[in-house]
């Protein structure tokens, strides 16, 4: 079954590698939605979001043929995207990660618990969160990657981001519980 | 996994909010792929190595073209040679042939006349078949019609002669009747 996931759409990308424009515009389609989200995530400003989709999918059909059925098409796209999009904060000198550094950080387990679980008031959470924050709640509950994927998304060790995680999760909790 | 992360999971698709520009985004990206295509082609002829290859396939090319092209000529010529000598083999046997009828005086005027007009008919079939033969060479066709122009002839000849043969017969059972 697990092999089956990993060649969906195998006929489009196969013959989008081939350069075949018409495929490559169903892949597009297909995925286009998702990727917008993605990098709207983490980047926020519509235009900037655009010009990375836009460079992720010339860059993801330009390099079509490194693809080999290793992930999902999607995950492997999304990737691109994201990649693209950090390096894009980057760029712009947007925190990443938070300033502070992991080591200081103390297992605090009086964590508040959330009030009311409701999709609006955790988005609007999300965007209060600091810079820094911001990422690693999206790439790890949103994006649904793991410790290890954001490490090296993020350039950070896998502990930096578990530890960064729950310090942007508390984060968030609280300011959600703030939100009327 | 606590609660709060099991909600955002199972709600996932709810943050996906935002439309993109569908057609706007894409023209952007055909037109990038389009000029990436047109840069990778120019840039692949202005590698040098490539510049090099071209250049070594494009000798050999003419070279082979050249040789295989004398190689042909040389085969044709063979050919005409071998042509040309039973060409001139017929053509001496008819004309003398021709010559002697024209001479003898045992046939009438007009099988005289008979006889060299339907041989002018072949010659003009002959020539024609010549320059058929040299546009095309190889043509089993326009060689066989060679052939069988020569064997017209021949049979016209032997006709001729079998005429004169008869006439002669009948000249002596003429006389050894009278």
């Amino acid at each position: 079954m697990k092999t089956n996931i990993l060649y969906t759409h195998k006929d489009l990308i196969e013959k989008s590698k081939s350069g075949d424009r018409n495929s490559q515009y169903k892949l597009y389609e297909l995925y286009i939605d998702a990727m917008y989200n993605v990098s709207m995530r983490i980047l926020g400003i519509k235009e900037d979001a655009e010009d990375i989709i836009q460079d992720s999918f010339v860059d993801a059909f330009k390099n079509l043929t490194a693809f080999r059925y290793e992930s999902t098409f999607g995950s492997w796209l999304k990737r691109i995207v994201i990649n693209k999009s950090i390096n894009h904060l980057k760029l712009k000198k947007v925190p990443v990660i938070p300033l502070e550094q992991h080591e200081y950080y103390i297992g605090e387990e009086m964590n508040e618990p959330i009030k009311t679980m409701d999709v609006t008031k955790i988005k609007k959470g999300i965007a209060q969160l600091p810079d820094g924050y911001k990422q690693i709640i999206n790439l790890y509950l949103i994006e649904g990657y793991d410790h290890i994927e954001i490490s090296e998304i993020l350039e950070i060790s896998s502990s930096t981001s578990k530890s960064q995680y729950h310090r942007a999760k508390k984060k968030l909790i609280q300011i959600i519980n703030t939100l009327e | 996994m606590d609660d709060f992360e099991k909600y955002i999971k199972e709600n996932k698709l709810l943050f996906d909010e935002h439309k993109p520009d569908r057609t706007k985004l894409w023209s952007h990206i055909d037109v990038e792929l389009n000029a990436d295509f047109k840069e990778e082609t120019v840039t692949f002829w202005r590698s040098p190595m490539i510049k090099i290859a071209a250049a070594v396939v494009i000798l050999i090319g003419v070279f082979s073209l050249t040789t295989i092209f004398t190689a042909a000529n040389e085969s044709n010529d063979f050919a005409n040679q071998e042509l040309n000598d039973i060409d001139t083999y017929y053509k001496n046997l008819v004309s003398f042939q021709v010559e002697l009828v024209k001479n003898n005086a045992k046939l009438s005027e007009e099988d005289k006349e008979e006889f060299l007009s339907f041989m002018d008919e072949l010659d003009k079939e002959h020539l024609l078949l010549k320059e058929e033969m040299a546009a095309n060479l190889n043509n089993e066709y326009i060689l066989e019609a060679i052939i069988q122009n020569y064997k017209k002839r021949i049979e016209l000849i032997e006709n001729l002669l079998e005429q004169i043969k008869d006439s002669k017969k009948s000249d002596d059972n003429e006389g050894y009747i009278l």
